[in-house]
């Protein structure tokens, strides 16, 4: 479900700057509308996954959570080293940890909000997370050489 | 004159100088070597040690064969406690020059009250900065968008990133440690902007290394420090851009159809395509069997759109069996086609997938992503990417 975004609608960042001139300005008065999403949602090769979906998948190893700092947190970058994908969110509302299992091995992370936090990409645009607790998972494809050695291995991470 | 028109002018200027710094990282003209060589003798004369010889190399690669050749002028910087030198004045050239410029920063980033504590308005990231002026964000933070972060994003994540990738081997020898000359302009300028802007006053000593830094930004390519000796790389000769989709503060990304995208004076390239970096066949030569034997998803679609989507697929014999509507994305579709016994060395599905974003020209990227074979409905693979079920995956609400 999409939430409600403050002062303008659900427009997209970039709806608006396709746009031009006054239509611009008259939709971004005061606030960007980047949609608040609180279910499933993917930015590219990431995916946030509500932590109800993966409850028995993946359990956080620590209760040592660290919060999302004001510069944000890089979440995972292309194999150049360009294009990051980064969480940022106001500090004090944000915590995350990388210390869980992943019966997929899969996740990078997990999220704790209690308000919208954000995940920004050069190339994607921004997209907006609503409060709760959420995974962060990587997208893996059929590695298509080799078959692992215990059968069910032989997938890779998508590289990019 | 009232605060927001004082607020505009700063923003322009800041754009501006943006500007400047930005050409000053895309400038594929010679070395200015006399303003160089100066500068660098002024950093070693700052951490006590005499000028060093210079030498100066066509690109980086050919500059980094000459660093990986002399170890005894380019010795490891990274140390355990058994090698750890004894006195600060024995530790290499290179370290003690990262270390002046890392309190140097420190000393700036105070200087800004970027300490510790210091918290951004983040949530404007992404706006236009003019209206996030009228919208009352502080002026500091606006000129850090406009000038720090499009410049971090074009010059560090852009160009020197595939640059690096390309050019700095990831095994081997001690590289030193790598200045980037013109490629430092993103972070050198947004000190020299905040400074010129009068939103900040630095102390002499920093004020004076930053201007040196920034005269070897205006001037040089990549440099390795060494004892004694200093490599210096020659900029570009060619850098070939095309502006980031989105970009408000005249973002760009490397691109180039028909060759590479940065060439240096003794033939070292670099193909990019629109941001991608590939290697050298996806723009010279690209095949079926390479775009299979390829693990890079992204090298792959753009050998892929080289070739064309349809042309591709009809040339691998890849055969659709279903498609479904992308739950998140609308408007795309997923596609799964059947492999032909072979083209591959295991069983696998191929599943053509839409990107959420739009490209500058309208267009969605297509990526195709292989996928176990056992699968015929095109959303329970696409969940499977991830790790989900198809019922899990079919509840995407927004793909970007």
């Amino acid at each position: 479900m999409t939430m409600p975004v403050p002062v303008s609608t659900a427009t997209t960042l970039a709806d608006l700057t396709r746009r031009s001139g006054l239509d611009v300005l008259d939709h971004l008065e005061r606030e960007v509308a980047i949609p608040v999403v609180d279910g499933l949602q993917a930015q590219g090769d990431l995916i946030v996954v509500p932590y109800a979906f993966v409850a028995r998948a993946v359990n956080p190893l620590t209760t040592m959570w660290q919060e999302v700092p004001a510069e944000g947190v890089e979440l995972l970058r292309s194999a150049a080293g360009g294009n990051p994908h980064t969480l940022v969110a106001d500090p004090g509302t944000c915590r995350w940890t990388r210390e869980i299992r992943d019966t997929m091995g899969l996740a990078l992370g997990m999220i704790e909000t209690s308000a919208v936090a954000y995940l920004i990409h050069p190339e994607h645009g921004g997209t907006g997370i609503a409060p709760g607790r959420y995974v962060v998972r990587r997208q893996r494809e059929r590695d298509t050489e080799r078959v692992g050695r215990f059968g069910n291995l032989g997938d890779r991470m998508i590289a990019d | 004159m009232s605060a927001l028109r004082a607020g505009a002018h700063r923003v322009a200027s800041a754009r501006r100088l943006s500007d400047e710094w930005r050409a000053h990282g895309l400038a594929a003209r010679p070395a200015d070597r006399p303003a160089a060589e100066a500068a660098v003798a002024a950093l070693y004369r700052l951490i006590d040690a005499p000028a060093p010889d210079f030498v100066w190399a066509p690109s980086p690669t050919a500059a980094l064969a000459l660093v990986h050749d002399d170890p005894r002028t380019f010795p490891p910087v990274r140390f355990r406690s058994p090698n750890l030198p004894r006195r600060p004045g024995d530790w290499p050239v290179a370290a003690r020059l990262a270390n002046l410029v890392q309190s140097q920063r420190r000393s700036l980033d105070r200087a800004l009250g970027r300490t510790e504590s210091w918290h951004y308005e983040w949530q404007r990231l992404d706006t236009i900065a003019e209206q996030a002026l009228n919208a009352g964000v502080p002026v500091p933070r606006i000129v850090d968008m406009v000038v720090r972060d499009a410049l971090n994003t074009t010059l560090r994540n852009c160009v020197r990133a595939p640059m690096r990738a390309e050019l700095t081997p990831t095994t081997g020898g001690t590289d030193g440690m790598t200045w980037y000359g013109q490629h430092d302009a993103h972070w050198i300028g947004h000190y020299d902007v905040h400074a010129r802007l009068g939103l900040a006053a630095y102390r002499r000593p920093d004020a004076e290394l930053l201007a040196l830094l920034a005269e070897l930004a205006r001037s040089t390519g990549w440099w390795w420090p060494g004892e004694g000796r200093c490599v210096m790389a020659e900029r570009p000769t060619e850098i070939h851009t095309e502006p980031l989709p989105g970009a408000l503060n005249g973002e760009r990304r490397l691109h180039r159809d028909e060759g590479p995208a940065v060439r240096f004076a003794d033939d070292t390239q670099i193909h990019v395509l629109h941001g991608t970096h590939v290697p050298t066949w996806v723009t010279t030569d690209p095949t079926v069997e390479r775009v299979h034997a390829e693990r890079n998803v992204e090298v792959r679609r753009s050998a892929i759109e080289r070739i064309g989507w349809d042309t591709y697929i009809a040339q691998a014999g890849l055969r659709r069996i279903a498609a479904a509507g992308d739950p998140g994305n609308p408007g795309s579709a997923l596609h799964l086609y059947d492999v032909p016994p072979g083209l591959w060395r295991r069983p696998a599905r191929l599943l053509l997938v839409v990107n959420g974003s739009v490209e500058p020209d309208g267009s969605h990227r297509r990526y195709g992503l292989s996928v176990p074979a056992y699968f015929t409905d095109p959303v329970a693979a696409a969940g499977w990417t991830y790790g989900l079920s198809g019922e899990h995956y079919a509840r995407l609400v927004r793909r970007t």
